[in-house]
């Protein structure tokens, strides 16, 4: 979640109202932010992914003019009648859509500047996927000569914003500290441009702009550019940022439009920022049937303004409802509730218990699993928990069987998934080893099995018996012990195999089906695992004993 | 008052070491039959020289002698050399002839007078007399003055110890005098020698004295996070939930895709998810594939790839069992729980670990709303014994409206641990559920494991170490 930083003198000019620290904290929880902290002026918090609008000072300043009555809510956009032109001519096929809008009469000051690049890069590292997807540049209108071009070329040069001296494209990948992160982001030979009509280049997307056209504080109209692969993502991170700016005329500033001309033949929007936003009709029956909760038509547009909705007009049992273009949070009637259900305070929505109208019941598996927890810690076992994730070598080191790995650990110790519980409880004995004689410890859990297409979780068991007095015996004696507690035939036969000891490992059937094994851990896995003591252990497939005996019974 | 008798003694009367009647004397002191006393006793007795010096004379005695014969020496060292004493002895001894004036140093040598002989001879008689007296040692209450003087010079060494003493008590007195006492067999441990040979007739049985501590014997212990997950299944099943299993490794599809995440999702970045190594591509229904696809690409708008819903992940949460569960049975009116294992990558500390238990559930019916979510919320943190709970707007990619609960934490404050919603249409439509609301939660169990079971490093939660497993104490709330 983007963490954004606000003025609160800033935020109290947007709002066009002074707000007190608390009515702000108040109003941030129903925005779902988290205040992480207030010092001076100064005001922390971490924004909810959904409201990319309220990732900077303009969109919270708007949202709170609503919240508290400063302004109702408006049901267009305010735009002005004449349009610009950006000219798509062979753009880069890797990223072949670009659109810009244009905001005209703002100012601006350090602040605002301030927070509109805090917006470019919250979208960035968040919805434009650190600009694989979408890549935001913002530009001073009256510097450049429209109409703008996106293209594509081979190599080019500008003076980069930051910079002092005039690079080549290729050198901006290699000397910037932007063309180094963003460089796999773009093709050689296919480089994407924008640059006015003059030829003047604005930005070498998604890597930098350049210094000439930057927006200052002088700047009073705003050029705003999104390129990239998504066409729509685009357009609602233009129709954000457009927002944002606007904000900045302080309710006189207009959007202006522009038309697409060329491009690729399947572009969406011939004319953008793509302004409608959406219409919605809520219903009382609809609120009540998701919430449980039955509001008036009276008091949903009340409801509803303070979120944020320009309400259009009255309909029988309820309201119609504008959406503003920058709310791309709601795809339907359940987010305008939701908000509805904000609006009216959660903790002062009815609740209600649902009584139980079914009977409840454990898992079959969890059942045999609490009945094998009694019969070990009966047999004086203590029982010890451990990882599904463990280090691959242990589990190479106790089985020849496959096994899941993870193709992204944080650590090799937790990179792979075990594939028997063996494994685990004999890290269990080695934690315990150093500070007692005996060691008797079982552990009952899940392990994966890996299939053609998937994977399979198993309910597994694995004791181990550790110290000078055990022999494969008492393995045995356990197994016996368990087998006749369950009321199930026992039978062993010999087992050679890791990690046990030729001779001294038994395969264990209950009522002839195999479920597990049994044996005395080699000495060469013991002095592996970094063990000095004999181990005694054994494993049983507690899904299997369920299935093929417990439930064909 | 009454007569003291030491400890010792007493046991030796009745024939056993003092320290065998040592917890019969505390529980007759309890009794108030008799007092104890510890009492601090000095033993000074005659050390080698000392006793040396009784038989050979004392080093005073000695070297007056020599001087009685030679009366002069050239120089201190002479006389030294001729008495053949050490030089401690002789430094005290020659002190102690020139106190009285027997002897006199002049220009050197030493010259013998004859004055004082009395007072010295009268001195080594006291001196020879408190050795003799000593004997060979005398235990004292309290150190004579002379002690000091002797023990200085080496004659006498000086121990403490204490005993114990016990004295009868009035009682005791009166209930022996007015014959309440009379003297019986005492049996501590009954046997079954004692049971068959009819011993146990007039024997005194013993009494325990319960204020003496005893050791501990902890039990073999079922882990004591297993037993506070499987109270919360009793809690959940309570109120009308079964229990629902599903896979660790999942496809995308189920973790991420029909939970309505877009495939550019920060959520499934490999900073946030555990993909699977290799090869493998899951498989899934078919149905379900297509109407996935077609909700993203109706409402999100780009061009959603299978093979990227195909790839195998290791479950984020438990809500894929949930949609599982509903593809399954569809429509009707249910409430399925399930907690078992999620992975997020993460390093283990304190507050983090890559692996924890998730308490997943759905109420599925026709009427079911917002507010009975909110309802189930409050009831199961009562049943919990967590207390109240408060509700904040959060948000979830696959519910609407979505809650965030909070309980109030002795620590931490207002802490959230109920996060859930309503799931969204497009959610419901992906499994092909129609005309029926879901209430779902999921709940992360670890944390308020951590305030139930007091512990404070969430690794401890999954600890493997039997001295912490067998001391950790069962809390109330899982006993209620």
């Amino acid at each position: 979640m983007p963490i954004v930083e606000v003025s609160f003198t800033d935020l109290q000019r947007l709002a066009r109202r002074s707000i007190n620290s608390e009515d702000l904290l108040k109003a941030l929880e129903l925005m779902k932010g988290e205040v992480e902290e207030v010092s001076g002026d100064s005001i922390v918090f971490e924004a909810s992914h959904d409201r990319p609008d309220l990732f900077s000072a303009e969109g919270l300043g708007r949202a709170l003019r609503y919240l508290l009555g400063v302004e109702e809510p408006l049901s267009t956009s305010p735009v002005s009648e004449d349009t610009a032109e950006l000219r798509v001519v062979n753009p880069p096929r890797y990223r072949p859509y670009a659109y810009i809008s244009i905001v005209k009469g703002v100012e601006l000051d350090d602040e605002a500047i301030r927070q509109l690049f805090q917006l470019q890069e919250k979208l960035h590292a968040t919805y434009c996927r650190d600009r694989a997807l979408v890549s935001i540049g913002l530009y001073d209108l009256d510097k450049v000569k429209p109409p703008i071009i996106y293209t594509s070329v081979s190599d080019g040069r500008y003076v980069p914003l930051g910079y002092s001296e005039e690079m080549s494209l290729k050198e901006i990948l290699e000397k910037t500290e932007k063309g180094v992160k963003y460089a796999h982001l773009v093709k050689e030979g296919e480089y994407p441009l924008l640059t006015d009509s003059e030829g003047q280049v604005l930005s070498f997307p998604p890597i930098l702009n350049a210094e000439w056209n930057k927006v200052t504080p002088e700047t009073k109209n705003v050029i705003i550019d999104v390129t990239g692969t998504e066409p729509h993502l685009m357009m609602r991170v233009l129709n954000i940022v457009t927002h944002a700016v606007l904000e900045r005329g302080y309710g006189k500033a207009l959007i202006m439009k522009a038309k697409v001309i060329g491009g690729v033949p399947d572009n969406p929007y011939p004319t953008t920022p793509h302004l409608e936003g959406k219409l919605f009709s809520v219903h009382v029956e609809d609120v009540e049937s998701l919430l449980g909760l039955r509001v008036s038509t009276e008091d949903i547009p009340v409801l509803l303004k303070r979120m944020g909705y320009a309400v259009t007009s009255i309909i029988s049992d309820g309201v119609k409802v504008w959406v503003p273009p920058y709310r791309v949070d709601v795809h339907g009637v359940v987010d305008i509730i939701e908000d509805l259900a904000i609006s009216y305070g959660y903790n002062e929505l009815p609740t209600e218990t649902l009584p139980p109208t079914h009977f409840s019941g454990r898992s079959s598996i969890e059942r045999l699993t609490r009945t094998i927890r009694d019969i070990m810690v009966g047999l004086g076992f203590n029982e010890v928990v451990n990882f599904m994730l463990i280090d691959p070598d242990i589990l190479k080191l106790v089985t020849d069987e496959p096994f899941v790995t993870v193709a992204n650990p944080k650590m090799k110790t937790y990179s792979a998934l075990r594939n028997c519980m063996l494994a685990s409880i004999l890290i269990a004995g080695k934690v315990n080893s150093e500070k007692m004689g005996e060691v008797e410890v079982f552990e009952v859990g899940d392990y994966v099995i890996p299939k053609q297409h998937d994977a399979e979780s198993v309910r597994g068991m694995a004791f181990l018996l550790m110290g000078d007095k055990y022999t494969l015996t008492d393995g045995l004696v356990t197994a016996k012990s368990v087998a006749l507690t369950l009321g199930l035939k026992y039978r062993f036969e010999p087992y050679e195999g890791k990690p046990y000891i030729r001779g001294r490992a038994a395969k264990v059937f209950l009522n002839d089906v195999e479920v597990g094994r049994v044996g005395e851990v080699h000495p060469e896995v013991l002095v592996e695992l970094g063990l000095t003591k004999p181990v005694v252990a054994g494993e049983f497939n507690l899904t299997k004993i369920l299935r093929e005996i417990i439930e064909r019974k | 008052m009454g007569r003291r008798a030491e400890a010792s003694r007493l046991a030796e009367a009745v024939g056993r070491r003092q320290s065998d009647i040592m917890r019969d004397l505390v529980e007759l002191e309890s009794k108030n039959l008799v007092k104890v006393f510890r009492v601090k006793i000095w033993h000074v007795c005659l050390s080698p020289d000392g006793r040396r010096y009784l038989k050979e004379g004392l080093p005073e005695e000695r070297l007056l002698k020599i001087v009685e014969a030679q009366k002069e020496f050239p120089s201190v060292k002479e006389l030294a050399k001729a008495c053949g004493l050490s030089r401690n002895e002789f430094a005290a001894a020659f002190g102690r002839l020139r106190k009285y004036g027997v002897v006199k140093v002049v220009s050197g040598k030493v010259i013998y007078s004859g004055d004082g002989v009395e007072k010295l001879l009268s001195d080594i008689r006291r001196t020879r007399e408190l050795l003799e007296n000593i004997s060979e040692c005398i235990h004292v209450r309290e150190l004579p003055e002379w002690v000091a003087e002797l023990k200085r010079r080496g004659m006498i060494e000086v121990a403490e110890s204490r005993v114990i003493e016990v004295e009868a008590t009035e009682t005791l007195r009166e209930l022996l005098e007015a014959g309440r006492i009379s003297e019986a067999p005492l049996i501590t441990r009954i046997t079954s020698e004692v049971i068959v040979s009819g011993k146990w007739k007039g024997a005194v049985l013993k009494e325990f004295d319960l204020s003496i501590d005893v050791p501990v014997k902890y039990p073999s212990r079922k882990h004591p996070y297993v037993e506070f997950l499987n109270h919360v299944r009793e809690v959940v099943e309570s109120m009308g939930f079964v229990e629902a299993k599903g896979p660790h490794v999942e496809t995308a599809l189920w973790n991420f895709d029909v939970l309505f995440v877009p495939q550019y999702h920060p959520a499934r970045r490999e900073s946030d998810v555990y993909f699977v190594a290799g090869e493998t591509v899951g498989v899934a229904p078919s149905d379900v594939l297509e109407r996935t696809r077609e909700v993203h690409e109706r409402v999100w708008k780009y061009r959603w790839d299978p093979r990227e819903a195909l790839k195998l992940v290791l479950r984020t949460h438990t809500t894929p069992v949930s949609m599982r569960t509903i593809y399954s049975r569809k429509e009707g009116e249910y409430r399925v729980y399930s907690l078992d294992r999620v992975f997020r990558p993460d390093t283990p500390d304190p507050t983090h670990l890559m692996e924890f238990h998730q308490l997943e559930g759905i109420i599925v019916g026709k009427h079911v709303t917002f507010k009975h979510l909110l309802g189930f919320f409050k009831e199961f943190a009562k049943r919990l014994g967590l207390g109240e709970v408060r509700f904040r707007p959060a948000y979830f990619p696959f519910t609407e409206p979505s809650v965030e609960g909070y309980i109030k934490h002795p620590r931490l404050g207002w802490i959230e641990v109920f996060p859930g919603g309503m799931f969204r249409p497009e959610v419901l439509y992906a499994v092909g559920l129609k005309d029926h609301n879901v209430a779902a939660w999921g709940i992360g169990i670890d944390r308020i494991a951590m305030m139930v079971l007091n512990i404070n490093d969430i690794r401890d939660l999954y600890t493997n170490d039997v001295d912490i497993i067998k001391s950790t104490p069962l809390p109330r709330e899982v006993m209620r």
